[in-house]
């Protein structure tokens, strides 16, 4: 059994667009990462990217034209890897005629749940999600947000090892946003891995333990996030109880000022979108480049 | 000793069967909730209302008259609502469930793709099994308080007319029975339960690459129209030599690929009284099994690398 929750290698995904042989478009391109047991990792890119095919892989929706992907050692395509993911689509897709108890209990009995474990179950994701008062309510009256957490109570009915979560907070208002967020943040407290796809930078800033940057197809920077956000070339100094004098001479003065003391030395960090725009500029610049 | 109770999220490893009947199952009772809830079964309102239009009937011929009317009615009424559901209902879930990526979040869940077609066709059977058994129930009941109340009004002139002999009344009340609700007249319902399997299976074969329902509703009608004339074009083929290649190939394409829904036509003789041929119901059903096994494959064929 592998010790990794996702194993991408060498992912290449092609669509053909027409009967002709040239008319083709590389939607992911030799892509490569890996998911660790019980980290959030997450998958950010512009529309387009192939961060959606990508995810459609994993979920076994689609197959890779060339390269492997494993789900804690499974192929992706495998049914036991199925068994391990629980996902959270971007527009929950659900059957509006069903009610939010019947949904649980129709995607609970797809994974083999029955009888007293499946009521316990369902009345546990019910509270968890906080939509016990809606229950029986069917889904085509339910909001944006009430649906996204029915949605996530769908995908952990089975308690599964993988969540794949594709823009989880899409169209829901900040309060229902934060519910999610803190629901992430509880999986991974939980020891879940979680494989998130989010256009809110902010968001996988707050909950990812390391984080991917595709574009075109191709992974562009990934890593730990604390690494891609550093920014090398300068150091940071914060002061306690330094004068505005000591500012303008700092590293001269320091040692010579015995009030001053220094907290942390290190690397300043930028945020992931301002990462995120200047590699979307540096890639566009690049792509002229080769043009030329 | 004390368990602690596992978290809500404490992953819980489980095995999966390669194929489960159980998961067919739970997709079929989903979408017979679906059709039921699609108000599917108000149709069942409409076959009762052309059940009592034909009791309130009274028109001018025998009572054995009277009866064969009320069931080539009621009988060639479930049969159309059994091909058109089968039809109409098949090609509107599938393409649904994809238009409205229902189908993501089933098949990313530890379902195979053969499961999920078996279970969608064997929900719109289950719904058509149901309403042909709820119309059946009422078109018998019509028939036998009819047949019972003619019985009692002929024995009773008969009875009163001394021109008459025994023998005279047995034979009419023999010509009314013949005409009334008999256990054959069930063959006749499973002849069109059948008749409806195949057209789904054919319909589920073309949702599964078919662009749109309307697609799918229009070729298979067409392909349910000329199965009527497979006898005929089966005797056209055979013996006829000089046909030009394209029509020998269509010929064939016909004989091949499309069902002989001539097979079920048989039940017309049953409601109208004939003796039922055994050995053509097991024919039926035997072929009706061919049928549903080769266009389930053939839809698997298409459906197991498509891409969502």
């Amino acid at each position: 059994m592998s010790d990794l929750a996702v194993e991408v290698k060498n992912m290449t995904k092609v669509f053909s667009r027409g009967l002709k042989k040239s008319d083709y478009v590389v939607a992911v391109d030799n892509l490569s990462f890996d998911i660790k047991p019980g980290e959030v990792y997450g998958l950010i890119g512009p529309n387009g990217s192939g961060k959606s095919t990508t995810m459609k892989v994993v979920l076994g929706l689609m197959s890779p034209t060339k390269g492997d992907v494993k789900v804690f050692g499974y192929d992706s395509g495998d049914i036991r890897a199925r068994n391990e993911i629980g996902f959270l689509p971007e527009n929950p897709y659900f059957y509006k005629h069903l009610t939010g108890k019947e949904t649980l209990k129709f995607y609970g009995k797809l994974c083999g749940f029955r009888g007293r474990e499946l009521k316990d179950r369902i009345a546990e994701l019910l509270e968890l999600v906080d939509l016990e008062s809606a229950a029986n309510r069917r889904l085509g009256g339910y909001s944006k947000g009430m649906l996204q957490r029915i949605g996530l109570a769908q995908a952990l009915i089975q308690r599964p090892r993988l969540v794949i979560l594709d823009e989880p907070t899409a169209g829901v208002d900040p309060l229902g946003s934060r519910q999610i967020r803190d629901l992430i943040l509880k999986l991974k407290d939980d020891g879940i891995t979680v494989f998130l796809c989010s256009h809110l930078l902010e968001q996988v800033q707050e909950v990812c333990d390391r984080v991917g940057i595709i574009f075109e197809g191709r992974m562009r920077r990934e890593g730990p996030l604390e690494e891609l956000i550093q920014i090398e070339e300068q150091t940071a100094m914060t002061f306690s109880g330094a004068k505005p004098e000591l500012l303008a001479k700092v590293r001269e003065l320091i040692k010579a000022d015995s009030g001053a003391t220094i907290v942390e030395e290190g690397h300043p960090k930028t945020t992931l979108e301002r990462l995120f725009v200047s590699l979307s500029h540096a890639s566009n610049t690049d792509d002229k480049g080769d043009e030329k | 000793m004390n368990q602690t109770p596992p978290s809500v999220f404490e992953p819980a490893i489980k095995t999966v069967s390669p194929f489960s009947l159980r998961r067919v199952m739970v997709i079929a009772s989903s979408s017979v909730t679906q059709l039921v809830r699609m108000k599917t079964f108000y149709f069942l309102l409409a076959f009762a209302a052309i059940i009592v239009v034909l009791m309130s009937l009274n028109p001018p011929t025998t009572p054995a008259g009277v009866l064969s009317t009320i069931k080539r009615i009621s009988f060639g009424t479930m049969d159309v609502f059994a091909w058109l559901f089968a039809i109409v209902s098949t090609a509107l879930l599938i393409p649904k469930d994809i238009e409205d990526r229902t189908l993501y979040t089933i098949l990313s869940k530890p379902v195979r793709r053969i499961e999920y077609l078996i279970g969608k066709l064997l929900g719109v059977l289950w719904v058509i099994a149901i309403s042909l058994l709820v119309m059946y129930a009422v078109c018998a009941l019509a028939l036998w308080s009819r047949e019972t109340l003619y019985i009692a009004e002929e024995l009773e002139a008969m009875n009163a007319d001394a021109r008459y002999s025994a023998e005279n009344v047995s034979a009419q009340i023999a010509l009314i029975e013949q005409q009334g609700l008999r256990p054959e007249l069930g063959i006749a319902v499973l002849a069109s339960f059948l008749k409806a399997a195949v057209v789904a299976s054919v319909t589920i074969f073309l949702s599964t690459f078919a662009s749109s329902s309307l697609f799918s509703i229009i070729i298979s009608v067409l392909v349910f129209i000329i199965g009527h004339a497979h006898t005929m074009a089966t005797s056209f083929w055979l013996y006829q030599t000089d046909n030009s290649l394209f029509v020998q190939l269509l010929l064939k394409v016909v004989k091949i690929f499309i069902p002989n829904f001539q097979l079920y036509s048989f039940s017309h003789g049953i409601i109208q009284g004939e003796a039922v041929a055994y050995s053509l119901v097991w024919q039926m059903t035997g072929l009706t099994g061919v049928y549903l096994v080769v266009f389930l494959f053939l839809s698997l064929l298409v459906f197991i690398d498509k891409e969502f």
